[in-house]
């Protein structure tokens, strides 16, 4: 298998395997018990902590373990709802995580406004400045988007909402061990992340909270998680997100050169043999390893069962139940056609990948391109 | 050997069809089309879809996905609509089938480099001088061929339906055997995309329904109805016509629609005789060989679970004949297909326009 989709997700890292299986099957105590498994269980939650803590610049009690990336937004949003008249400022390109909760959230009484990008996907910061109320309690704009790479000017955006009494919400799933997340820097109230999109396993995601009081529970029940959200803990696959998180900014400067210089020479061999490309998305301002590309002429969906048939992942517009493809609602946002919408693959490179790898979905796309 | 994309749809048909090709030694590959976009409760693309997967599980092929809701919506349900709009009772599938299945399907299937494609359908072909003809299924109760009337030379000889020669108990034995878990699976009925819905509701949100009267032959109302295109000839159900009324107890059926004046025409008894007609008009004529049959013994069906019927042709114009049967035929609805037979092999079809 050439796996070239690690924006959806990533192949476990074998030492995170490695500690999971470990966990799993010697420590088998409920981490609320006070005796010795128990305790055992609360260190493994802890020693975690820490390291998705060290991995973000955060502090330790600012980290909560969730289901995953989706939770983590929910959380934020959903706990906006008892404020009366609350808004929320968001954008277009956002992931449904953000978009559809809105959507739901929006006859509970929370309002939102979701701001353009430009053609490479930039949030438009004059717009955003303009959509400001007084009852605008959050703004959440994602740290990278997911289909086309591109990466937001968050401290520019913080510059904007800094005094004015709005918390500052970023979904930076796509970016942990690709570009540098730093709560302190970015300087954001909350902040989501997802285990296996950096090698972790599935089934467990992050939320940092700058302070606790701003955010209410999401699940009721046991004091697990501060409170915020019960339930006992999924303690191997939380052992395994401390392990990846910490794997994963461990090389972060050798693993995003790797990342850009896969991108860089598979756009450039691509161009050599297929000018007529269009990249989709901001060169500059873009995730290393992630490129959305349309060929005009060629249906995604072909392209992809093609690459498919020669055991090449590859991923195209958004994924949904039944498997088929639909125009992608990012691309649409940045001024694609539907025509070409439907022409367009998302190559997203891995650092397991290699340069031989890349060279051989070159030399295949070559042979399904026709050229 | 030659590759073979099979449209999956979850059903057990098709899912034998595509296990009968490898038997034979194709490659095989698997699409699933999702033709409609449906939240509802009703819908039921994400288990058909599950139950495509656990069958390519089984068979170890690929299972694709491929969207035409688009091209379903603009080519088939605009259509629909206009029809009911008119008053008129169309029938999608056989649109879905000459637009959608062997059209757009079949295009994109060539395109990922299929030789052929098949399908789940209960029809046969065969080869005869250079001609494909299209046969029935062998399953009296399954044949599908009146769905299929409308495909040309093209399509048909681009097509496999790997059990038109198989009884539906025979399918749900090998789908047993192979261990697929849509084995038992409810036939599909009625139209597709509304599936088990209730007709009415799912109309009412395209169609502003118009109510109107109920009248008798002697043109006395005795009712009312919500709506001319929720009725159709011969209809006897949901009339709701108090028993009081009539002049026997004998059950109301529909005769008529008037669609100028909005009333629905009733009267008494399935003998009644205006449901009855011998000669009936019909235009967007196809003949599956490109020409008008030569046959001495020409049949045809008004309507999917109709009896073949002897007739004869008589052509008004290059777009329009008229059909005569021998006997009468019960509820000729317009916008249903008339479809012809020479015995086994069908011959093509027209929609009906008109009944005398």
């Amino acid at each position: 298998m050439y796996y070239f989709d690690h924006s959806a997700t990533t192949p476990i890292n074998p030492l995170v395997l490695e500690l999971m299986t470990e966990v799993q099957k010697n420590t088998y105590g409920n981490p609320s018990s006070i005796h010795s498994a128990g305790r055992e269980a609360k260190i493994i939650i802890e020693k975690a902590r820490q390291e998705i803590a060290n991995a973000i610049n955060a502090e330790p009690f600012q980290i909560y373990f969730t289901s995953g990336g989706t939770e983590s937004n929910n959380h934020v949003l959903w706990s906006l709802v008892s404020i009366k008249n609350a808004h929320i400022i968001t954008n277009v390109i956002e992931h449904p995580a953000i978009l559809k909760v809105l959507e739901y959230l929006e006859p509970h009484g929370l309002k939102n406004t979701l701001i353009n990008v430009d053609k490479n996907g930039l949030v438009n910061l004059k717009d955003l400045e303009s959509q400001i109320t007084k009852e605008t309690r959050l703004v959440s704009i994602m740290f990278a988007n997911n289909e086309i790479g591109t990466i937001q000017p968050l401290r520019k955006i913080n510059k904007i909402i800094k005094g004015k009494n709005i918390l500052f919400h970023t979904d930076a799933v796509q970016c942990l061990g690709k570009i540098k997340v730093d709560v302190k820097e970015l300087d954001v109230d909350f902040l989501s992340l997802s285990a296996h999109k950096f090698h972790g396993p599935k089934g467990i995601g992050i939320l940092y909270v700058k302070n606790k009081k701003d955010i209410s529970s999401l699940i009721i029940g046991g004091s697990q998680e501060g409170g915020l959200r019960g339930g006992t803990e999924n303690v191997a696959s939380i052992a395994g997100a401390g392990l990846a998180a910490k794997l994963s900014v461990k090389n972060l400067k050798e693993n995003s050169k790797k990342l850009k210089d896969l991108k860089t020479f598979f756009i450039k061999e691509l161009i050599s043999f297929f000018p007529k490309i269009i990249i989709n998305g901001d060169l500059i301002d873009s995730l290393p390893g992630l490129v959305n590309i349309s060929f005009p002429g060629f249906r995604s969906d072909i392209l992809l069962a093609k690459l498919d048939r020669v055991n090449i992942a590859v991923s195209s517009g958004t994924a949904c139940g039944a498997g088929d493809v639909k125009p992608s609602p990012v691309l649409s946002a940045i001024g694609l056609d539907i025509k070409l919408n439907l022409s367009s693959l998302r190559f997203s490179f891995g650092s397991t990948n290699t340069m031989a790898e890349v060279k051989i979905l070159l030399k295949e796309l070559k042979i399904i391109l026709n050229i | 050997m030659s590759r073979i994309v099979v449209g999956l749809s979850g059903g057990v048909d098709s899912a034998v069809s595509a296990s009968l090709l490898l038997e034979q030694g194709y490659d095989v590959e698997a699409i699933f089309m999702k033709n409609w976009e449906d939240d509802s409760e009703y819908c039921t693309v994400e288990q058909d879809y599950k139950d495509a997967l656990q069958v390519c599980d089984i068979l170890k092929i690929p299972l694709r996905s491929v969207n035409f809701a688009k091209e379903y919506w603009d080519k088939v349900f605009q259509h629909f609509l206009e029809e009911y709009k008119l008053g008129r009772t169309p029938n999608p599938d056989i649109l879905c089938n000459s637009e959608i299945k062997f059209k757009e399907f079949l295009q994109y299937s060539i395109e990922l480099g299929a030789k052929k494609i098949a399908t789940g359908h209960y029809v046969r072909t065969k080869n005869i001088n250079g001609e494909t003809q299209l046969l029935k299924g062998l399953d009296p109760n399954k044949d599908q061929s009146y769905f299929l009337h409308t495909l040309n030379q093209n399509q048909l000889s681009q097509s496999l339906f790997p059990i038109g020669t198989l009884d539906k108990s025979e399918v749900r034995i090998h789908a047993e055997k192979k261990g697929f878990t849509n084995f038992n699976k409810k036939d599909s009925v009625g139209i597709c995309f509304i599936g088990e819905r209730n007709f009415k509701d799912f109309l009412k949100k395209y169609i502003p329904a118009k109510p109107g009267f109920i009248i008798d032959e002697l043109s006395n109302v005795i009712g009312q109805h919500d709506g001319l295109m929720y009725h159709t000839i011969g209809q006897r159900k949901g009339l709701r016509i108090g028993g009081g009324n009539g002049q026997s107890t004998d059950a109301w059926y529909v005769l008529d629609k008037d669609i100028e004046n909005n009333q629905l025409i009733v009267g008494q008894g399935i003998k009644n005789t205006r449901l009855y007609k011998k000669n009936l008009n019909a235009s967007s004529i196809h003949w599956i060989n490109n020409r008008k049959p030569e046959v001495d013994q020409l049949s045809a069906k008004i309507r999917y679970r109709a009896a073949d019927s002897l007739c004869t042709i008589t052509a008004l114009s290059k777009t329009k004949i008229t059909i005569h049967f021998e006997k009468p035929q019960f509820a000729i609805a317009k916008g249903q297909s008339v479809v012809f037979y020479n015995n086994e092999v069908c011959l093509g079809g027209a929609i009906i326009t008109s009944s005398y």
